[in-house]
Order: structure tokens, then C-alpha cells, then sequence
């Protein structure tokens, strides 16, 4: 009859926060309706019992004095958690007037121990007392007391590892660490639990995700209420370290959070978290316990300082390969929101940031900064961001301020005009539109430079100063990955003709093998103005100058086949005593050897009708030859001598080291244009 | 083995068994820029392939496999190491690519470097088949 009855309430569960009442009201029917309860046993089933923490199916109590005394559950699930064949099997136990009692139980789950270990439970039926205390066998203690509607647990040096056997969701983190604490709950009225994880260790079976060294103090308060249960919690991580893939973090970390619990989903409303570097962040989440799914997240930042947060969290995460070369300055705010699977919308805004990489040869590379304005990004529409660049650096070159305003879209962005200040020009880009698939970035636009002063620009790059201006106008820029490709000119007017560069390409222009391809077409350039500016010696005259297939690795030349000859026309041309004695030192001791030498020390100038060499640099070794054929004998001629006095000079060495005739030529300018002393 | 002798085991192999992709064995600059950068970066990433922390991946990369082989403070290091090493060889794909005048080539480049990579490997690294790793 006592089954029944329990049958009966038990298969009507009360709407939340009345498990307790049905479950005292069981157990005093059971207790009224046994025959004798002073000296007899007690035999108990119930069918079915459900609630959103806890649900069981066939449960049956064997206390009977016949026999080991037994507690069995079917089924059972705490949370959601779930388990078959659950036994308490106890060594010694019975009932003894209204005390029920239970010693060395142990728990299985079919032929699986539960928790190693052993368990005592007590209960005294009339005055609704139970104690309950399961002994570890590494020492580990955890009691449980219900006196006058009021539980009280106290947990001691708890391996998590015990745990990960109660929990199956936790087995594949293999945790470990102890855990103690205390539980005080007036049983309708607020739990509150107050513990320390110490020596915490938890890892995927790959590593990405792991702890070490974990200490953690947690308050937690929970609330009963309609359908589940509103928690707060605060969280404060103070000793070890995290791995989340490609994430490193140290303690410390605080948390401050509440929310709400049910059986099958968990709310975060909100939670603040304490973290170095950082004035605020907030987030809230809802999670789908029953699949294990994020449904939704929020976040929120408020001014994150980018020197600390950037190299810890950004870099890993956006530009790991860039390593300690990306170096970050200013704030940064904004939001995240995500859901349905993935992120639906960022937005950062900037404040006074900075973002600088170094070149990948240890060259100052390129930087930009402060920035200031909004970069947004939604994963179904247009947005705008909108972008102060106070300015910036592009190896030597400083760039002026700018405004940046794109139209950013979910796969792809487009940029109607970019204007760039460089020196008194400025570099501006029309119509770019950018792509993004699964290999980078692909898009095209055009690029023009404003004019730019070759004084200025000269004196920027440590170069001589030459005059002139430098201006470009490239209707087809190609951005793929790894490669930049402007179709148009260059072109730099300089040395009275001009300089023209066409077939621009720059190859993995972020890597450590940078390198420009480009061909060049000089014209009419006045070498009076040449070689005064490089300090050369003097010639009069004009050269034309032609260079195919120039390869330039970290702005040094590797490849090339280069032609340099005297412009067509009528002009004055004379060379001087010491440009001849420079073209002879270029190379080598005994290179050019047909100079007429006595004739050297009684000019200072000598007329020439010709000048020409080519040279084809590969593998380090520049293949020269001069004007026409080899001469009979060998040696080619660079100068044809004409008029009076005339000389030629003769090369002999075709072969030269470019090494070694980049430094000779270094030589001769610094020696030429050092003063002379007397 | 030393990194220029595995890097040329499978340049060599590479422009044996690929003739019909031309020749994977090009010399350029920039592919030497990469080859010296792969190099001194292989000093760093052999205790890894060898304690399979690190491994060879199907697509001619490198992956970090199993990062509990690396100490927690040091698997971001390992982590930017794989990042940077799979950075040059994308680069030293397309170059070779570039270098050969059919840049449209380079997935078939870094197939054919996936597979030598795989039959180069010292006996004890971990090398991706399909989407499972095997230990050689």
C-alpha cells in the first residue's frame, strides 16, 4: 500500500520547487504505513520520480534485516547526467527503530564502481535527519547532513579525477586537482556553495586546450525558481595558466557572473571578467546543455590596452606567423555577438591605436598609427567602417595623415578612395575592392602617386640628392595571394630626362623572400648632374638606360640585364681625368688597361664619342660587355674616344663579382666625395 | 638529417619523378631567401616532428598534432613556429610556381612537396594520411 501511495504522488511531479515536499511526504507515509517500524526492515520501490535536477526510475530500497541492505535506481539522472543500474550496496546497515543506516556502502553503476570508496549514511526517519559520508581512498572526504530542512555538505580534498568518473562529459579533459568546500542550503531558500580548486590540471587529448598549476576560488549562490534554478558566482583564478588554441594566459582572471539553470540549458545573463590590460569586459551567453551547444554569446570590451592584450591575444589569433614582429600601441573597444553557429557581427573602435611590423629582414617595415574610428563587420550586410590614420611609415618613408572609409561586407571590402600623404605628394588609391576566400586576399583597383620631390624623397631614403620629381599613374592594381601587381608607369623625372618603371610586381611582399620585379626604361638623363651627384668624377653628356627583368631581393638587385649607351643627338661630351680613373678602378686593378695612362696626367678632361656597357647580373656575377664586338685580342670598349684629346677605355674583366663591384663603386663615392685635406 | 640535406632529397626526387610539372629543382633568389629561413627553423621544429608534437600534413604543411608533447608555456611558441614555417612553405610553393612561369601550378607544386615530405620523413614522425596520423 505504501508503494502505491508513492506511486501515486510520485507520477504527478508539482510544478518546481516542490521535489522536497513530495519526497518528505514518501518517506512519512512509507514510515506511518510499516508494521512495527521498532524492530522490522523496510522494503521500498518507486516507479518513476521526476524533477529538473534529478529523476530516477525504479527505485528500490531493500533494508530488510534477511538480507545486506541496498539502495538501486534503474535509471537515474542528476542534471544531465545519466546513469543505469545505479547500487548502493551496503556492508551493514538496517533499521533500528525509526534510524536507518548504512555502513562501507559502496556505489556502482552496472559492473562500474561509481566513486571508489566508501559510504555511510544515516537517517532517522521521525526527526528527518540524514548524514551522509563518502570516504575516499586517497583521503578525500565529502559529508552531507539534512537536519530540520536545512543541507549542509562539506567537500575535502576531492580529486576531480573522482568526478570525471561521475561525469562522463568530463572524462574526455582528464581533470585533475582537488577540490574542497561547503554547501549551505535552507532547503527553499538560497544555496550557497564557497570552494577552492587547488593544483587544477585539465587537457584535450590533442593539447590544444589545456591547464596546468590551476588555482581557483568560487562563490556560487543559487536560487530556486521557476523551472530551474538563478545562480551568481564569483570566480577569481589566481595561480597557473591555459592553453586554448593558439592562446597562452596566466592567471589572473576574475569573474563575476549570474544567470539562470534548468535541466537542459544554461544562461549566462551576464558575466564581468577582471582581466590585466583591460577596463572592462562583459559577456552573456545561453548554452543548450542537452546538445552541447552555444546558442548564442555576447561580448563586450572597453578600452583594452593594445600593448598588452595584442601580443597575448591578437597576434596568436590573427597574425601568428608574424610573431614578435607585430607590436600594437593605444585602445581598443567593441563587440561580438554570436549565433546561430557562428559570429554574426564585430566592431571594434579604435582609440589613438597603433600597429606596427617589422620587415621580415629586421627592416623597420611599416607601420600606422594612432588610429582612431570604428571598423565594424556583419555577417549579412554592408557596413561602413570608418577610419582616422593620424600617420604612418613605410620603411624610411613617413606617410601623412589619412582618413580610411571602406564598405565592408561579410567575404569582401571596397574602398572607393584611399589618399596617402607621402612627402609632398601622396600615394592614392581609386575603386580597390578586396575578396577574401580560402587562400587570402584577391581584388583590384587603381594606384596613382601625386607628384613627389626627388630632393625630398632622396633626403628621406639617406640617398644624394638628386632633383626632379617622382610620379606614377598604375590603372591596374592586382592584389592576389602573395603577389602585388601594378599595370602603368612609374615614372621619376630626374637628371634632366626621365626614369620609367613598368611591370611592377611585388611577391610575398610580407615574407622573408620580398622581392620587386620591375623594367625600366632612362632616357636622355644628364650625366653631368649624374656624376656630380654621385660624386663620380665629371661627364658631359646624356645616356639612355634600359633594364630588363630587374629583380630586387630586400631592395637589392639580383637579377637584371641592363643597358647603359650614350643618348642619340648632338651634345657636348667630355669625361674627366678622374671619372676615367673611377671607371678603371671599378675594375680592378689592371681591369681596364688600354687607358692611354700617359696621356692622364696632362688633361683634366678628354672628349668621347660613345658610351656603352651592358651587363647581365645573375648569381651574383654581373656579365659585362661594351660598344660592339669583342675587340680583337679581347677587352671591350665602354668609352670611344673622339675629338682632342681622346682616349678609349677598355675593359677586360667581362666576369664581375656584383658583390665586389657594388663595394668598389661605394669606394669610389666615398672617396670622391670625401674632402681632401692638405 | 640535416634540414639541406632533406630539403634536397626532396627537391631531387621532386624534379625526377615531376618532369612533366617542369622543374621543381628552380633556383631563385626568393627561393633561396626561403629555403634559408625553412633551414633555421628546422633546428627548431626536429624536437617536435621527432616528439610528434608536430607533424606533416597531408597538404604540405606542418600541424601541431599533439601539442601535450610540448610544455604548456611553450605550445603558443610551437604554435607560431608551425604558423611561420607554413607561411614559407605556401611562399616557397607558389615561388617555385613563379619560378617555372606557370603560377597556376602551385597546388600541384605543394601535392607533389606533400608526398615527398611524407616519404622523407625520419622514421618516428608523425605524417598524416587521409585525415588520420601515422607514425613512420
Amino acid at each position: 500500500m505504501a508503494t502505491d501511495i508513492c506511486r501515486r504522488v510520485s507520477s504527478r511531479p508539482e510544478r518546481s520547487g516542490r521535489g522536497r515536499v513530495w519526497l518528505r511526504s514518501c518517506a512519512l507515509l512509507l514510515l506511518l504505513l510499516l508494521p512495527g517500524f521498532g524492530t522490522g526492515g523496510l522494503v521500498l520501490t518507486v516507479d518513476r520520480l521526476e524533477h529538473p535536477a534529478l529523476s530516477f526510475e525504479g527505485l528500490s530500497a531493500d533494508f530488510s534485516s534477511e538480507s545486506r541492505p541496498s539502495i538501486r535506481f534503474e535509471r537515474l539522472r542528476v542534471g544531465e547526467q545519466r546513469w543505469r543500474r545505479v547500487e548502493l550496496h551496503c556492508d551493514a546497515g538496517g533499521l533500528s527503530g525509526a534510524r536507518l543506516w548504512c555502513r562501507d556502502g559502496r556505489l556502482t553503476a552496472g559492473a562500474r564502481v561509481l566513486l571508489p570508496g566508501r559510504i555511510d549514511l544515516q537517517a532517522d526517519l521521525l526527526g528527518q535527519h540524514v548524514a551522509l559520508a563518502i570516504r575516499l581512498p586517497d583521503g578525500g572526504r565529502i559529508e552531507l547532513g539534512l537536519n530540520d530542512a536545512r543541507l549542509e555538505a562539506q567537500v575535502e580534498a576531492l580529486a576531480l579525477g573522482h568526478l570525471a568518473a561521475l561525469l562522463p562529459g568530463l572524462q574526455g579533459w582528464s581533470p585533475a586537482g582537488s577540490l574542497g568546500g561547503r554547501l549551505s542550503w535552507p532547503l527553499g531558500e538560497e544555496a550557497v556553495f564557497t570552494g577552492q580548486l587547488v593544483d587544477g590540471a585539465f587537457t584535450s587529448a590533442d593539447g590544444l586546450q589545456a591547464g596546468e598549476a590551476l588555482a581557483v576560488d568560487l562563490s556560487l549562490s543559487l536560487n530556486e525558481r521557476a523551472g530551474g534554478w538563478h545562480w551568481r558566482a564569483e570566480l577569481d583564478w589566481h595561480n597557473g595558466a591555459v592553453y586554448v588554441d593558439p592562446v597562452y594566459v596566466e592567471a589572473r582572471l576574475g569573474v563575476s557572473a549570474e544567470g539562470t539553470l534548468s535541466a537542459d540549458r544554461l544562461d549566462v545573463v551576464q558575466a564581468v571578467l577582471a582581466l590585466e590590460g583591460v577596463e572592462q569586459l562583459a559577456l552573456s551567453a545561453s548554452i543548450d546543455l542537452a546538445e552541447g551547444r552555444l546558442d548564442r554569446a555576447a561580448v563586450s570590451l572597453v578600452r583594452a590596452d593594445l600593448a598588452t592584450i595584442g601580443p597575448r591575444w591578437l597576434t596568436p589569433l590573427l597574425a601568428p606567423a608574424a610573431g614578435e614582429r607585430l607590436w600594437y600601441a593605444g585602445w581598443v573597444s567593441g563587440g561580438l555577438r554570436f549565433e546561430h553557429g557562428g559570429v554574426q557581427a564585430l566592431d571594434a573602435v579604435f582609440d589613438q591605436a597603433g600597429f606596427s611590423l617589422q620587415g621580415a629582414d629586421g627592416g623597420s617595415g611599416l607601420a600606422f598609427g594612432p588610429v582612431s574610428g570604428h571598423l565594424p563587420w556583419r555577417q549579412d550586410a554592408t557596413v561602413h567602417a570608418a577610419l582616422e590614420i593620424e600617420g604612418g611609415r613605410w620603411q624610411k618613408l613617413a606617410l601623412g595623415r589619412f582618413a580610411l572609409n571602406a564598405e565592408i561586407r561579410p567575404q569582401s571590402l571596397a574602398i572607393d578612395r584611399l589618399r596617402i600623404p607621402l612627402l609632398d605628394g601622396a600615394l592614392v588609391l581609386d575603386r580597390l575592392t578586396l575578396q577574401r576566400d580560402d587562400r587570402g586576399w584577391r581584388g583590384r583597383g587603381e594606384a596613382v602617386i601625386e607628384p613627389v620631390s626627388m630632393p625630398l624623397l632622396t633626403e628621406a631614403l639617406d640617398l644624394p640628392m638628386m632633383s626632379g620629381v617622382l610620379a606614377a599613374s598604375m590603372p591596374g592594381l592586382t592584389v592576389s595571394p602573395g603577389a602585388l601587381e601594378l599595370d602603368g608607369a612609374l615614372v621619376i623625372s630626374v637628371f634632366d630626362g626621365y626614369l620609367q618603371l613598368t611591370g611592377l610586381r611585388v611577391l610575398e611582399p610580407f615574407g622573408v623572400a620580398s622581392h620587386l620585379h620591375a623594367e625600366i626604361e632612362g632616357r636622355h638623363l644628364d650625366l653631368a648632374q649624374l656624376t656630380e651627384t654621385f660624386s663620380f668624377g665629371s661627364i658631359t653628356g646624356f645616356i639612355d638606360i634600359d633594364v630588363q627583368g630587374l629583380e630586387l631581393v630586400r631592395w637589392r638587385p639580383v637579377a637584371f640585364d641592363a643597358r647603359v649607351a650614350s643618348s642619340p643627338g648632338n651634345y657636348r661630351r667630355r669625361i674627366s681625368q678622374r671619372a676615367v680613373q673611377n671607371i678603371g678602378s671599378l675594375g680592378g686593378v689592371g681591369a681596364v688597361a688600354a687607358i692611354q695612362r700617359s696621356l692622364l696626367g696632362f688633361f683634366e678632361t678628354f672628349g668621347y664619342r660613345e658610351i656603352s656597357f651592358s651587363c647581365v647580373l645573375r648569381a651574383d656575377v654581373c656579365t659585362m660587355s661594351g660598344i660592339g664586338a669583342e675587340r680583337p685580342g679581347g677587352g671591350f670598349e665602354i668609352v670611344r674616344g673622339g675629338g682632342v684629346p681622346a682616349l678609349n677605355v677598355i675593359g677586360y674583366n667581362s666576369r664581375v663579382d656584383w658583390r665586389e663591384l657594388l663595394a668598389r663603386l661605394q669606394r669610389v663615392i666615398e672617396d670622391n666625395a670625401s674632402p681632401e685635406v692638405r | 638529417m640535416k634540414f639541406r640535406s632533406l630539403l634536397g632529397a626532396a627537391l631531387l626526387s621532386l624534379s625526377l619523378s615531376a618532369a612533366a610539372q617542369g622543374n621543381l629543382e628552380v633556383d631563385s633568389p626568393a627561393i633561396a631567401a626561403l629555403k634559408r629561413s625553412m633551414q633555421q627553423r628546422h633546428a627548431q621544429l626536429a624536437p617536435l616532428y621527432a616528439s610528434g608534437a608536430v607533424g606533416l600534413a597531408a597538404d604540405g604543411s606542418v600541424a601541431l598534432r599533439d601539442a601535450s608533447a610540448v610544455p604548456l608555456a611553450q605550445r603558443a611558441q610551437a604554435s607560431s613556429l608551425v604558423a611561420a614555417e607554413n607561411a614559407d612553405r605556401s611562399a616557397l610553393y607558389r615561388e617555385i610556381a613563379r619560378a617555372n612561369g606557370r603560377p597556376e601550378w602551385e597546388s600541384e607544386v605543394r601535392g607533389t612537396f606533400a608526398q615527398r615530405w611524407a616519404q622523407r620523413a625520419q622514421p618516428g614522425w608523425w605524417v598524416q594520411q587521409g585525415s588520420s596520423w601515422v607514425q613512420k
